[in-house]
């Protein structure tokens, strides 16, 4: 199955193209801000690239995020678009799985982790790995990375954009050189490769119902950062 | 030409479905405003979520109402400038997809734009050149409208919207949010001379606007009644209130139209719904022998019909945007000079 993969959780637009299990292409445009101006563009240019056409497209993935809550309502919209105005199936995927989908052949817990922005805050999710396979064990953490070390009770990989930075602060709390570091950042292929294994076996979203995973811990506290006040001084009067 | 509109520049989800710029086939709009009213306001996160949310559902119950399906739609217009940065950009987001798979043309439009269309649209007959008064809880502004897509600002608000003074006004008076529709009824009964309030800039030559004093002047009054344990007539406040607004609205732009020497105005965006400012549009233009037009309830407040109105005038002048269109969240309507 010809799946489009993308994901704009970054500041950047992932795009990749695979068949079934088989990448056809996979690509990063660096956009900073314009992730927006650019995306369409960016998928226009992987479908050239290959030789295919939108009509040669058989479904599409989408990095759901956490990420920049900018970032993920553009391919989130862009993918339910594509999807409802193509007629093809779509699949969200956590880009947390994404990411950790990359280091699937080590057999270690793996831990992959994405910037929250502001204030040291990361997103990070655990998957343990098997037959070229990664499934995810608890839930998705939303903290600083000292007390994400805590979570962790054995030999694990990270896997992360700036992955240096979080294993010296996790290795350093452990007490542990068990901390290996995978560079890694988000791909369109790797969404892609696993929203084709679910949608093979019809297992695709709701197109018009796709929403981002924005994770609510995150989403609370910066309401409460920033909103509190405001709904107070509504409430007063 | 069938246009499929679109609109996510504040908190309404909106898509229409335009034909040949003048038929409404569709105009759906989703409004968030039970998300908003607990903030009195509104947030734009939760805007811009909320329209992820319902973009698709919206643009699919345009084509459904409308009895046309995707593969009829010839060009997409959609909200580029002017709005809340998060929320426009969901917009283009889909517009952009939806021109790239249907490979239909794509036209970014102004906001304002959109809302002097929603006059033409509910008014074709409107002469042109006219004076455009746009005024909602977002924007109070004067345009000399030469022709279809040229445009000359005449001036604007230089602090609150005047649709914002009144969602202030009845917030400051616990009346909910907006605050429009609850003042314009709580005003029919009231008595609009029972408070003198300010009617700022009236006398002033320029078409500048100003409502952040009139806002203080109305606190202060409420207060003054509170101290000395004076009934509080809410519903003589509200009635004097809107009257102040009223007059500098109607007086400024009526002395545009007699500057510019144009035959007749249109009044357009959120506000021009309200009762008394349709009422004293029509006895002050008629004494003037001045038309004075008002778009159909249904287009008042944020539609995509006018956007898509706007787009098909756009398109019919080759004015045509490419899949890099971004959104400009603050950004004057473009002046485009006689051509």
């Amino acid at each position: 199955m010809r799946v489009l993969g993308m994901d704009t959780s970054g500041y950047a637009n992932a795009i990749g193209l695979v068949d079934g299990e088989r990448v056809l292409g996979d690509f990063v445009f660096e956009t900073r801000n314009e992730s927006l101006a650019k995306i369409m563009t960016n998928v226009d240019c992987v479908l050239k690239e290959a030789g295919l056409g939108l009509e040669d497209i058989e479904g599409f993935g989408v990095g759901l995020g956490p990420g920049s809550w900018t970032g993920i309502r553009i391919g989130v919209t862009v993918g339910k678009m594509l999807a409802y105005s193509t007629g093809k199936p779509v699949r969200g995927v956590s880009t947390l799985e994404a990411l950790a989908y990359g280091a699937r052949d080590c057999h270690k817990l793996i831990c992959s982790i994405v910037d929250a922005g502001a204030g040291g805050t990361i997103y990070a999710a655990f998957y343990r790995s098997g037959n070229h396979k990664i499934h995810q064990v608890g839930d998705y953490y939303v903290g600083d990375p000292a007390s994400l070390a805590e979570l962790i009770k054995e030999s694990a990989v990270l896997v992360a954009k700036d992955v240096k930075k979080y294993q010296s602060v996790i290795a350093q709390r452990l007490k542990s050189n068990t901390i290996e570091a995978v560079e890694s950042r988000p791909s369109g292929a790797a969404v892609a490769l696993l929203a084709a294994a679910r949608l093979e076996k019809g297992e695709h979203d709701d197109t018009l119902a796709l929403a981002p995973l924005y994770l609510k811990e995150a989403t609370a506290r910066a309401f409460v950062n920033k909103y509190a006040k405001r709904a107070q001084a509504a409430q007063q009067g | 030409m069938l246009v499929l509109g679109i609109e996510t520049s504040c908190d309404e989800t909106a898509a229409a479905l335009v034909a040949d710029g003048r038929t409404v086939l569709s105009n759906i709009i989703a409004n968030q405003l039970d998300l908003h009213c607990k903030y009195g306001g509104v947030v734009p996160e939760i805007a811009a979520r909320r329209h992820t949310e319902l973009i698709g559902y919206v643009i699919n119950e345009a084509l459904d109402v409308g009895g046309r399906t995707l593969r009829d739609v010839e060009a997409v217009a959609v909200t580029a400038k002017q709005g809340l940065v998060g929320s426009l950009l969901v917009g283009v987001a889909a517009a952009k997809t939806l021109s790239y798979t249907l490979r239909v043309p794509l036209i970014g439009v102004h906001h304002i734009e959109g809302h002097i269309f929603a006059n033409l649209l509910s008014n074709p007959e409107i002469p042109l050149p006219h004076v455009c008064l746009t005024v909602s809880g977002g924007h109070t502004l004067l345009v000399y409208v030469r022709g279809y897509c040229q445009y000359e600002l005449l001036g604007g608000t230089v602090d609150d919207a005047a649709g914002e003074a009144f969602d202030k006004i009845a917030k400051f008076l616990d009346l909910g949010f907006p605050g429009g529709p609850v003042i314009d009824r709580l005003a029919t009964r009231g008595n609009r001379k029972a408070f003198a309030f300010p009617r700022p800039l009236l006398k002033s030559r320029t078409y500048y606007f100003s409502f952040s004093g009139l806002k203080t002047a109305i606190i202060n009054a409420f207060k003054h009644q509170l101290a000395r344990g004076e009934a509080l007539p809410l519903e003589d406040i509200a009635a004097s209130f809107q009257e102040a607004v009223v007059d500098v609205l109607v007086a400024k732009t009526l002395r545009a139209a007699r500057q510019r020497e144009v035959s007749a105005v249109s009044v357009t965006g959120g506000v021009s719904a309200n009762s008394r400012l349709r009422e004293v549009f029509a006895d002050a233009c008629h004494k003037e022998g001045i038309k004075v037009y008002f778009p159909a309830l249904s287009l008042c407040t944020d539609n995509a019909a006018m956007v898509a109105a706007a787009g098909h005038a756009r398109l019919r002048r080759g004015q045509v945007d490419d899949l890099s269109l971004d959104v400009i969240p603050n950004v004057p309507l473009e002046v485009q000079h006689a051509g």
